[in-house]
């Protein structure tokens, strides 16, 4: 009992020195994310400043650096693709769990498919083909990648999801005359709005975090997604953006994400369940 | 799968006077699926295949496509800016293994059933709030020569102080990793408390009950329950660390010159930078077919073991 106690302390003060190091840049960035932008030196950028400047530095980061234009782009692909993933990819699940579309195995397994394809694969057509049909540059041409890339796992949620659905919701309300489609609309897809909620928030914070794409097939400030505008920002350092404007605009961009996360955490806490967190 | 098959019974069950109605489950079904092939077909399954055939072709953006045959792979084994991607992409792999995934069960073992567990994982998950390209950013400004890194080396008197971090491989390959370590830990270590709290207690009372304790414990109980998920962590790992490019592009760009480049970085800047497509296209198609095998290796591996428990 007392060898176990011991083991038990010297594994908390294990965790304690690794957690401080994990810790220690986290500091280091907000502190410095958060002082006035002039007062920035490397010498001393582990003591914090007295003043605040996060807000004049963020200003300066949304209008300096195109950033506040690109929030809006990618808060459009972010929420329009992830969103015409879902229906679309409800509308598969539906067709072939449902509707027992035939040779239903064979076609969920094409769109499955889908998701094996690493991005490298994709980029020179896409940008190739794009460039000749008008979608390079194109906002529309961004929500339709987007969505590809995110409709197959949204079919796999779904057609997971309904095939826990009992057939004869489906049975009952098609004898009272309803229609397929009528069905799926108004009974189906509310059932599985935790579902739907779920792959929403994963392929939002994909969509978001997105560097690759953004940066093969857009060029200007009004189509380019904030990742890419931001990794522009790092480039401007080297040629004299204070370092707390980059590191202000790090933080700012990164909050999406994580705001959804915490405000839709019961959808989460209900279908993943990860224990002790 | 069951509910998959056999539309046809389905039909015929139907009450025979109630024919002119439509059939039970509707007539445009493909009309469902259809967006969706569509669009995976269009956007992932073309591009697929257009860049396996212009990995045989060379073609410069502009002007005609000509047919190459291996020629482009040829120079892919001779080329020695790729085998320096290459080796780096080797640094990425075993960096990946060595750090992320090893420390992640550390801290996951560390922290299993202790009081508080989630608090003390938390400075872990906190880095996996930003994005890569954010990481990328913070990294690249506390590494930068003459940044705050080398400052607080030398304020503390360790040596460091001069060293220009990003300047010189393989160390800014090396800081890199480190950089990706501090954010991809805490997910490891999610996914491993996750699998330990999966195993059953009564192999871990009887193991407590003999006299194991620590490191045996660990060695004889755990890790081998734990295989089937390590398995799972490796294999995503070792896939995501073969494609590493967010991080590099936004840290270095694959420089100074090609030091840092990655096979991702390569493909990218040899296609994009360099206007060579179908040179391009063949560094995508080894990525894809190295990352594939390593997938299938895993996967095959994990559904093996997992027949072993089922007989």
């Amino acid at each position: 009992m007392r060898k176990r106690l011991l083991g038990e302390a010297s594994r908390r003060a294990t965790l304690v020195v690794l957690g401080l190091i994990w810790l220690f840049p986290a500091y280091l960035i907000i502190i410095t994310a958060i002082r006035p932008a002039d007062s920035f030196n490397p010498s001393s950028a582990w003591i914090p400043s007295g003043h605040l400047g996060l807000w004049a530095n963020v200003a300066k980061a949304w209008t300096a650096s195109a950033i506040g234009q690109s929030l809006g782009s990618s808060l459009l692909y972010s929420v329009a693709a992830p969103l015409l993933a879902c229906l679309i990819g409800a509308l598969a699940g539906y067709a072939i769990v449902v509707l027992r579309l035939r040779h239903g195995f064979f076609w969920f397994m094409l769109i499955f498919g889908g998701t094996v394809f690493p991005s490298q694969m994709l980029l020179i057509p896409l940008f190739v083909s794009y460039a000749k049909v008008g979608l390079y540059d194109n906002r529309i041409g961004m929500i339709i990648i987007y969505t590809a890339i995110s409709a197959p796992f949204a079919a796999f949620v779904m057609r997971n999801f309904f095939t826990n659905v009992a057939f004869s919701i489906f049975e009952a309300a098609r004898m009272d005359g309803a229609s397929t489609l009528r069905i799926f609309a108004q009974l189906y897809l509310p059932l599985a709005r935790t579902a739907l909620a779920a792959v929403f928030i994963l392929e939002f914070t994909f969509v978001w975090n997105d560097l690759l794409f953004g940066l093969t097939l857009t060029q200007s400030p009004g189509t380019r997604p904030v990742m890419t505008a931001l990794a522009a920002l790092q480039s401007d350092v080297y040629a004299g953006t204070p370092v707390p404007v980059a590191l202000a605009a790090g933080l700012i961009v990164s909050l999406p994400p994580i705001v959804l996360f915490l405000a839709t955490q019961r959808f989460f806490a209900r279908g993943l369940a990860l224990g002790q967190l | 799968m069951l509910l998959l098959e056999h539309p046809k019974v389905l039909r015929r069950s139907l009450p025979s006077g109630r024919r002119r109605r439509p059939p039970l489950l509707g007539r445009f079904r493909f009309g469902y699926v259809s967006p969706a092939v569509l669009l995976v077909a269009v956007l992932l399954y073309l591009p697929f295949l257009w860049t396996v055939y212009q990995s045989f072709t060379t073609y410069s953006g502009l002007g005609p496509t000509t047919w190459a045959g291996l020629a482009n792979y040829r120079e892919l084994l001779h080329d020695p800016v790729l085998l320096t991607a290459v080796w780096n992409t080797l640094l990425w792999v075993a960096g990946t293994l060595v750090l992320p995934v090893a420390l992640g069960l550390l801290v996951a073992v560390l922290s299993f059933n202790i009081r508080g567990a989630s608090w003390y994982r938390l400075p872990f998950l906190l880095p996996y709030a930003m994005s890569g390209t954010g990481v990328a950013v913070a990294w690249s400004i506390i590494l930068q020569h003459g940044g705050i890194a080398n400052s607080l080396l030398s304020a503390l008197g360790l040596p460091g102080g001069g060293e220009s971090f990003l300047l010189y491989a393989p160390q800014n390959t090396l800081v890199m990793i480190l950089a990706s370590t501090w954010q991809q830990l805490g997910v490891n270590a999610l996914l491993f408390v996750v699998g330990l709290q999966s195993i059953p207690r009564e192999p871990i009372e009887a193991a407590r009950i003999d006299g194991a304790s620590g490191w045996t414990m660990f060695r004889k109980i755990y890790w081998p329950l734990l295989a089937p998920l390590t398995a799972v962590v490796v294999g995503l790992s070792l896939v995501a660390s073969l494609k590493t490019f967010d991080i590099v592009w936004v840290m270095t760009q694959g420089g100074p010159g090609t030091s840092s480049q990655t096979l991702a970085i390569a493909m990218y800047r040899d296609t994009f930078v360099a206007d060579q497509y179908g040179y391009g296209s063949a560094i995508a198609v080894v990525l894809t077919v190295v990352s594939g095998l390593i997938s299938f290796v895993y996967l095959r591996r994990q559904l093996g073991s997992r027949k072993e428990i089922g007989a």
